[in-house]
């Protein structure tokens, strides 16, 4: 009789190796941290959820990166034409596509703050983060990171796109184009800095006291657009001496009053601008904002707990 | 309650200590002057709504800072390494404390990542962990989908996927039904195995004689009772409940050198020889008493309960 050797598919077995104890490494609150970070980018993008969670972030996302895309394209077509047009009024570059697409980052921006904080607090999950070796401070910066990462992400990557589009369009060459433009590596980040601390500060004090993601979203967006609003009202019918301080209450218009300062723009007609405002004084506003937010979101945030 | 570990603990060891433990809300009272050690093992924290369990267990996790006094979990004191501490414990709340939208595979390996444990291992701890739970086909399904059931079963799974020392499970059975709540005690009482100590809150008294060896009384923020849950091993109780008056049956009793109580009708005969049984029939026909009913004194854990608070009480 001739043995026959055992086939790896006839060595198989299935083991069931069960609870085991862990004395591997553990990476403490360093990594609880990332792993936060991880999971808040998942969620805002609606990755390893159902597919109508992904249908908003990824929406927004397209109209964001269709709109570069677009940019170039126009970039493309002019370029291709037998007479030479200047397109650089008609069309924004890097600076006016923080305007071009304003209205759907202000839309990503009130999605993902609430994302972010209100199902962990009305859900329960709290109370997990906080039996794990995480504080409350750990936390929130970890969200905040988190907020960060995807809103400069939002912004960033299409301008990327539109500077490496209009650098291969470039008649000067793609190389050229890019050495001379390197300020834009500091305006640009340094303008989407600007708006997303704004932004950031408003969609977190949303986000800490409502009870859900689109009353938050919501009062989010009222809030920037509707202060616009009263600025403006109260500015014109204001005829008393600190009437112009009123237009401070613009929160929506001070990165776009920084923005053009950033980029050596004239002053645009943002409320604060025409009231009279320097950059500094939008800058401050800014600043402030974020103070005052980080002030209510931790002291909020320390009652729960 | 030492001041924090010097080098190996011995086995036996308190996990939890407390002394003279404080803890107001306000006006509240929650704990008033709780002193307690708490050895290794599944250990019952009873006690009704409002007295003092989910406090404790805050205060545990370094959650809430004591009014005043002490806690130390393994030695260490919590006001010390509350961050350190809580890497060592797992925690099951009592109220929902899962993200609808997320997997159970998901958000079981997430919360391993939360107690530091890195991802690719993370995800299979998931794995094996809410194969122990009983849920290992239903890991890749939406959490907002679970029954009660199924979601106390990642409760569960959530609490001990980072190997943890010591699990706090608050009201682990609650909203179960009857079978549901067979498999969680019988789930816990596997923890053994794994050399995980238990704390566990119930109101439930009948889950903590199941599962626990020692159990932590506590009634209005004040510990009632401390102590092992097997009832001392010292002889032979029957329970006698008479009509009319239970006097001249204690008196027989008594006569006879038996060790008895009496609550209204009830009169309770205790003996450390077997023959008790033989002595309450001979009291009977001698005191002339007429049975209501008879039989074994097995005293549960919620006469302990009901009698240490009656006690505390005055």
């Amino acid at each position: 009789m001739v043995d026959t050797p055992l086939s790896s598919q006839d060595s198989a077995i299935i083991l069931d190796r069960g609870y085991r104890s862990y004395d591997g490494p553990r990476t403490g609150r360093r990594g609880a941290m990332a792993a936060v970070v991880k999971e808040g980018y998942r969620r805002v993008l609606g990755l390893r959820r159902k597919a109508k969670r992904k249908l908003f972030p990824w929406t927004l996302i397209a109209l964001a990166l269709g709109s570069a895309a677009l940019l170039v394209a126009i970039e493309w077509v002019s370029s291709t034409l037998p007479v030479s047009l200047d397109t650089s009024g008609l069309f924004p570059r890097y600076a006016g596509y923080f305007d071009f697409i304003s209205t759907v980052a202000l839309l990503f921006a009130a999605f993902t703050g609430p994302q972010l904080l209100v199902p962990d607090r009305t859900q329960g999950v709290l109370n997990v983060y906080f039996s794990r070796p995480l504080g409350v401070r750990d936390y929130l910066v970890a969200k905040a990171a988190t907020f960060g990462a995807v809103i400069l992400s939002f912004w960033l990557v299409p301008q990327l796109l539109l500077h490496l589009g209009f650098a291969a369009l470039s008649p000067a060459g793609f190389l050229s184009y890019l050495g001379g433009t390197t300020d834009i590596l500091w305006k640009v980040p340094a303008a989407a800095l600007v708006y997303l601390t704004m932004h950031a500060s408003l969609a977190f004090l949303a986000a800490s006291f409502a009870k859900r993601v689109g009353n938050a979203a919501a009062g989010f967006v009222a809030v920037l657009l509707g202060l616009n609003l009263v600025a403006l009202l109260l500015q014109e019918a204001g005829t008393a001496p600190g009437a112009k301080w009123t237009s401070l209450l613009a929160l929506e218009q001070h990165p776009r009053h920084v923005r053009d300062w950033i980029f050596d723009m004239e002053a645009s007609a943002s409320i604060p601008a025409q009231a009279g405002f320097g950059p500094e004084a939008s800058l401050m506003v800014v600043i402030g904002m974020a103070a005052v937010s980080v002030l209510l979101v931790g002291w909020r945030y320390r009652r729960l707990t | 309650m030492s001041d924090g570990p010097t080098g190996p603990r011995p086995a036996d060891s308190p996990i939890i200590e407390a002394r003279d433990l404080h803890k107001h809300f306000g006006a509240v009272r929650a704990l008033a002057g709780v002193d307690l050690s708490v050895p290794p093992g599944i250990t019952g924290l009873v006690g009704a709504n409002g007295a003092g369990k989910t406090t404790l267990i805050r205060l545990l996790l370094g959650l809430a800072a004591p009014t005043s006094g002490d806690v130390a979990v393994f030695g260490t004191p919590v006001s010390r390494d509350a961050a350190g501490l809580r890497a060592k414990i797992g925690y099951m709340p009592e109220g929902s404390c899962l993200p609808r939208d997320q997997t159970a595979a998901d958000f079981v390996a997430y919360a391993a990542e939360l107690a530091g444990i890195p991802p690719a291992e993370a995800r299979r701890r998931a794995s094996e962990t809410l194969f122990l739970v009983g849920l290992h086909e239903e890991r890749f399904r939406y959490l907002g989908d679970f029954s009660t059931g199924m979601q106390q079963r990642v409760k569960l799974a959530q609490s001990i996927v980072h190997d943890p020392e010591l699990v706090l499970l608050d009201e682990p059975a609650s909203g179960l039904d009857p079978g549901g709540r067979d498999q969680m005690l019988e789930v816990i009482n596997r923890f053994r195995e794994f050399g995980m100590n238990v704390l566990f809150s119930s109101h439930l008294l009948d889950d903590i004689e199941q599962t626990c060896d020692w159990v932590v009384m506590l009634d209005g923020g004040r510990l009632l009772r401390s102590a092992p849950l097997d009832p001392p091993d010292d002889g032979a109780a029957v329970s006698v409940e008479v009509f009319g008056d239970p006097l001249p049956l204690v008196a027989a009793l008594t006569t006879r050198g038996i060790e008895v109580t009496h609550d209204g009708r009830v009169v309770t005969a205790m003996s450390s020889s077997d023959d008790v049984f033989v002595a309450v029939r001979d009291s009977l026909a001698a005191s002339g008493s007429s049975i209501r009913a008879m039989g074994a004194d097995l005293r549960s854990l919620e006469d302990v309960f009901m009698a240490a608070t009656r006690e505390s009480h005055g």
